[in-house]
C-alpha cells in the first residue's frame, strides 16, 4: 500500500508502463513466428482506467494492432516501431522511477525536520 | 506481469534465434552430402517458430475466464521442416554414390539463400539482445530506489 497519493499514482504508472514494455519484448521475440500480430496496449484509456481505480492496474487489456504492413507470412511485427517504443517505455519507467525517488527524499526532509 | 518474465520472453527468442542460426549452419556445412543415414542426399532444413504463452498458470487462467486476452509470450521452435524439393542431379559415373545410370543426387542447397536466413537470424539475436539490455536497465533504476 502506497503511502502518499503521488506514490499510489505513479505505482498504476509503472505497472503500466512494465505491461506494454512485456508486450514490446513479446513482440520482438516473435519478429519470425508466422501469423503473429503485434500486440499493444491502449495506454490512454489504461492510464485513465488506472489512475480511477486509484492504485496498481488491473490486467490491462492487449489487442492487435491494426493498420501495419503484413508479410507474406502473415507476421506484422514493424522493427521500428518496436525498437522506438521500447525507448519509449524505457523513457517513462525512468520518470516514474525519479518521481518515486523524489517523493521519498520529500518525505526524508519532512521527517529530518527540513535538515 | 513483471519485467523479470520480459527477461523471460527476449532469453526464449535469443534461443530459437540460436537454433536457427545452427540449422542454418548444417545446411551449408551439408551442402554436398550425398549420403545420409536415412539413405539419398541431404535434405535442407528450416526453423518452425511458434509463439506461446509465458506461463501455463496464464493459460490456464485464459482458458477458465473467457474474457481474459491471452497475453503473447515466448517463442520456441516447434519443428525443423524439411525441403521438399528435388535433389540437384550431376553425371559424375565414378562416384561411389552415382545411380545406374551414373548420375548422383545433391542437396538443392542455394548458399545466397542460407546467408539471407542467417543475417535475419543474426540481426533478430540482436534485436532480442537489445531488449534484454533495456529490461536489464528498467529492473537497475527499480533497484537504484532503495539507494
Amino acid at each position: 500500500m502506497a503511502t502518499t497519493p503521488i506514490l499510489q499514482l505513479v505505482q498504476g504508472f509503472l505497472g503500466l508502463v512494465s505491461s506494454r514494455h512485456e508486450l514490446i519484448t513479446a513482440n520482438m521475440a516473435n519478429i519470425d513466428t508466422p501469423g503473429y500480430r503485434t500486440q499493444d496496449i491502449d495506454f490512454r484509456s489504461e492510464l485513465h482506467r488506472a489512475m480511477d481505480n486509484g492504485g496498481p492496474a488491473m490486467t490491462p487489456v492487449s489487442h492487435a494492432v491494426s493498420g501495419l504492413l503484413q508479410r507474406p507470412d502473415g507476421n506484422d511485427v514493424n522493427l521500428d516501431r518496436e525498437g522506438l517504443l521500447l525507448a519509449e517505455t524505457q523513457m517513462q519507467y525512468q520518470i516514474g522511477v525519479q518521481v518515486v525517488r523524489s517523493e521519498f527524499h520529500r518525505l526524508l526532509s519532512a521527517i529530518n525536520e527540513g535538515k | 506481469m513483471s519485467l523479470f518474465s520480459t527477461l523471460e520472453i527476449s532469453g526464449s527468442a535469443l534461443a530459437a534465434e540460436r537454433a536457427r542460426a545452427d540449422i542454418v549452419a548444417a545446411n551449408l556445412a551439408n551442402a554436398e552430402t550425398t549420403h545420409t543415414a536415412e539413405g539419398g542426399p541431404f535434405r535442407r532444413k528450416m526453423a518452425v517458430f511458434s509463439g506461446s504463452g509465458t506461463t501455463a498458470f496464464r493459460l490456464l487462467l485464459a482458458g477458465y475466464n473467457r474474457l481474459a486476452v491471452r497475453t503473447p509470450g515466448a517463442v520456441r521452435l516447434v519443428q525443423v521442416a524439411e525441403d521438399t524439393t528435388a535433389p540437384v542431379v550431376r553425371y559424375e559415373p565414378g562416384h561411389p554414390d552415382a545411380n545406374p545410370s551414373g548420375f548422383v543426387a545433391y542437396p538443392n542447397i542455394n548458399p545466397i539463400q542460407e546467408m539471407v536466413d542467417l543475417m535475419g537470424a543474426v540481426r533478430a539475436y540482436q534485436l532480442n539482445a537489445s531488449a534484454v539490455t533495456a529490461s536489464k536497465q528498467m529492473i537497475q533504476q527499480s533497484l537504484d530506489i532503495l539507494k
